[in-house]
C-alpha cells in the first residue's frame, strides 16, 4: 500500500486580464493511505485538480504531495512511475493506432526485447478481454471497450496507485458495471473522481469537494449525502436559463486549462 | 472524432513477403521514390512506377480500399495542383508532378501498412542512436515520429467534422468557419497528448533502468 500525504497544498492560477490569480485548491492537507478513496463534487470544484496533483501533472503552488516519500514537484519520473492516471476521455490519452500498439508503448521503457515486449502486451490485453480487438483502429472501438483499453496501457507498467478522473462519465450503464467490477479486481490502490454516485458507494472513503476545499471527508454514504445536500443548496432559483455561466462552470474551464 | 482521412495506409496484420521484408529495405523503398519523385522526368515513367508502386501494396493484402482511403485525402489538392501546372506548365509536366506525389504516397503506404507502428519506433530509435553522442535522445525522437503518423488521420478527422458542422450552417464558403476551428482543436489535440504522455511518462529523458 503505497502513501500519500498533501500537507497545506495550494494551487492557483494566473488570470488573463487580472493581477490576482484565481485560487483552485486552497490549502489542502491530507494522507491517504485506503485502498479505494472517491472524490465527489461539482463541476469546477477542484476534483480534477486534486488528482492531477497525485501524478505530477500540476504543481502544488505552495505546500507539498509526497507519494511513498517523493516529492511529486521535483521526483516527477518517480512518481509517475508508481501513480498511472487515467483521464475522462481516452482518445486523449491513447497515443497508438491500435490497442496493441498502445499497450506497447507503455512498456517500451521498461522491455526493451521486441518479442518479450509483444508477449507482455498482449498478456495485459487478455487479462481485460481486449486481445480479440489488440489489432483494431481505437477509432473503431467502442466507449467502454476504448476506456478499459486506457485502463490496460496505464496498468502495463503495473504502477502500485491508479488515479482515475472520472472514469465513468462517457460510458453508458453496462460498461459502467464493467468498470466497477474491473477497478474491484485491482490490487492497485485507486483513487478516482466521479459523478457516479453509485461508483463513489463502492468506495472505503470519499472527500467531498466544493470551492477548492475537502469540506468532507468520511464514509461513502455520508459523503454522497453531504455531496447531495450541498448541491440542493447551490441550486439557483427555478427558470429558464437561471444558473448557466455560473462561477463553478468558469472554475471548471480553468481548472482543465 | 471521425477519423476516416488518413494520409498514410494504416497497418494491415499479415505474412506476405512484403511484411516480413527487413525494415532497411523498407526505409530505403521510400527514400528511393522520395528521390525520384524529383529525378523522374517523363510522366509515362512516373505513371508505370506508380503501377508498380500499387501492386506491390496488392501484393501485400493490405487491399485496395485501404491504399484508397490513404490516397483519397490527398486527391483534391493534386487536382488543383495539377490544374495549375497543366495552365503553366502544359499536360505533361501537370501528370508528372501529380504522379510523382502519389508515388510517394504509396511508397510510405506500403512501409506503413505492412510495418507495426512498434517496429516502426524500434526503426527510427535505431537509425537515431548514432546522433546520441551530439545528445539526441533516440526514444524520443522515435516518439516524435510515432505522434506525428498518429496526428495526420487526427487533423484530417477534425477538418472532416468542422467542414460538417460547417455546411450544418450554411459556412462551407466562408475560410474561417473552416480553418480557425481545425486550429483550435488541433492545438487542443496537442496539448491533449502531451498531458497523456507526461501523465504516462513517455517521452522523458532517456535512462538505464531499461532491462
Amino acid at each position: 500500500m503505497s502513501g500519500i500525504v498533501l500537507d497545506r497544498v495550494s494551487v492557483r492560477v494566473p488570470v488573463d486580464g487580472s493581477p490576482a490569480p484565481r485560487t483552485l485548491l486552497e490549502k489542502i492537507s491530507l494522507s491517504l493511505a485506503e485502498r479505494r478513496i472517491g472524490v465527489i463534487g461539482a463541476n469546477g470544484s477542484g476534483k480534477s485538480t486534486l488528482l492531477r496533483l497525485l501524478n505530477g501533472l500540476v504543481a502544488p503552488s505552495d505546500g507539498t504531495v509526497m507519494v511513498d516519500g517523493a516529492d511529486t514537484a521535483r521526483a516527477v519520473r518517480e512518481v509517475r512511475r508508481s501513480v498511472g492516471f487515467v483521464f475522462t476521455d481516452p482518445l486523449s490519452q491513447l497515443v497508438m493506432p491500435t490497442g496493441r500498439e498502445d499497450v506497447e508503448l507503455s512498456l517500451r521503457r521498461s522491455i526493451r526485447n521486441a518479442t518479450e515486449r509483444r508477449a507482455h502486451a498482449e498478456a495485459v490485453l487478455d487479462r481485460f478481454g481486449l486481445l480479440p480487438l489488440a489489432d483494431q483502429s481505437i477509432y473503431e472501438l467502442s466507449g467502454g471497450e476504448r476506456q478499459l483499453l486506457a485502463l490496460a496501457a496505464v496498468l502495463a507498467v503495473d504502477p502500485e496507485v491508479l488515479v482515475l478522473d472520472e472514469p465513468s462519465t462517457l460510458l453508458d450503464l453496462r460498461n459502467r458495471e464493467l468498470l466497477r467490477r474491473t477497478l474491484a479486481g485491482l490490487r492497485q490502490q485507486v483513487i478516482l473522481s466521479t459523478h457516479d454516485l453509485e461508483l463513489a458507494l463502492d468506495m472505503d472513503r470519499v472527500l467531498v469537494v466544493d470551492a477548492g476545499r475537502v469540506v468532507f471527508d468520511g464514509g461513502p454514504a455520508a459523503a454522497v449525502a453531504q455531496y447531495r445536500e450541498l448541491s440542493a443548496a447551490s441550486l439557483p432559483p427555478a427558470g429558464p436559463g437561471a444558473g448557466l455561466g455560473s462561477a463553478g462552470a468558469r472554475q471548471d474551464r480553468l481548472e482543465k486549462r | 472524432m471521425s477519423s476516416d482521412g488518413f494520409l498514410l495506409a494504416t497497418y494491415a496484420p499479415g505474412t506476405s513477403l512484403i511484411h516480413r521484408a527487413p525494415l532497411w529495405l523498407k526505409f530505403l523503398l521510400v527514400v528511393g521514390c522520395g528521390m525520384a519523385s524529383f529525378l523522374i522526368a517523363d510522366w509515362a515513367v512516373s505513371a508505370v512506377v506508380l503501377v508498380l508502386l500499387c501492386g506491390l501494396f496488392l501484393l501485400s493484402g493490405a487491399g485496395a480500399a485501404r491504399l484508397f482511403r490513404a490516397v483519397r485525402p490527398v486527391l483534391p489538392v493534386l487536382l488543383a495542383i495539377g490544374l495549375f501546372q497543366w495552365w503553366q506548365l502544359g499536360a505533361p509536366t501537370a501528370a508528372r508532378i501529380v504522379l510523382n506525389v502519389l508515388i510517394c504516397v504509396v511508397a510510405a503506404s506500403i512501409l506503413t501498412a505492412t510495418t507495426p507502428v512498434q517496429r516502426l519506433l524500434d526503426g527510427v530509435a535505431s537509425l537515431a542512436r548514432p546522433f546520441r553522442r551530439l545528445g539526441a535522445d533516440p526514444e524520443r525522437f522515435a516518439l516524435t515520429i510515432a505522434i506525428m503518423l498518429r496526428s495526420i488521420p487526427f487533423v484530417a478527422g477534425a477538418y472532416s467534422d468542422v467542414r460538417d458542422s460547417a455546411r450544418a450552417r450554411g459556412l462551407e464558403r466562408n475560410p474561417r468557419a473552416l480553418v480557425l476551428p481545425v486550429f483550435i482543436t488541433t492545438v487542443a489535440y496537442a496539448r491533449q497528448t502531451g498531458e497523456a504522455l507526461a501523465a504516462r511518462g513517455l517521452g522523458e529523458p532517456e535512462d538505464d533502468e531499461g532491462q
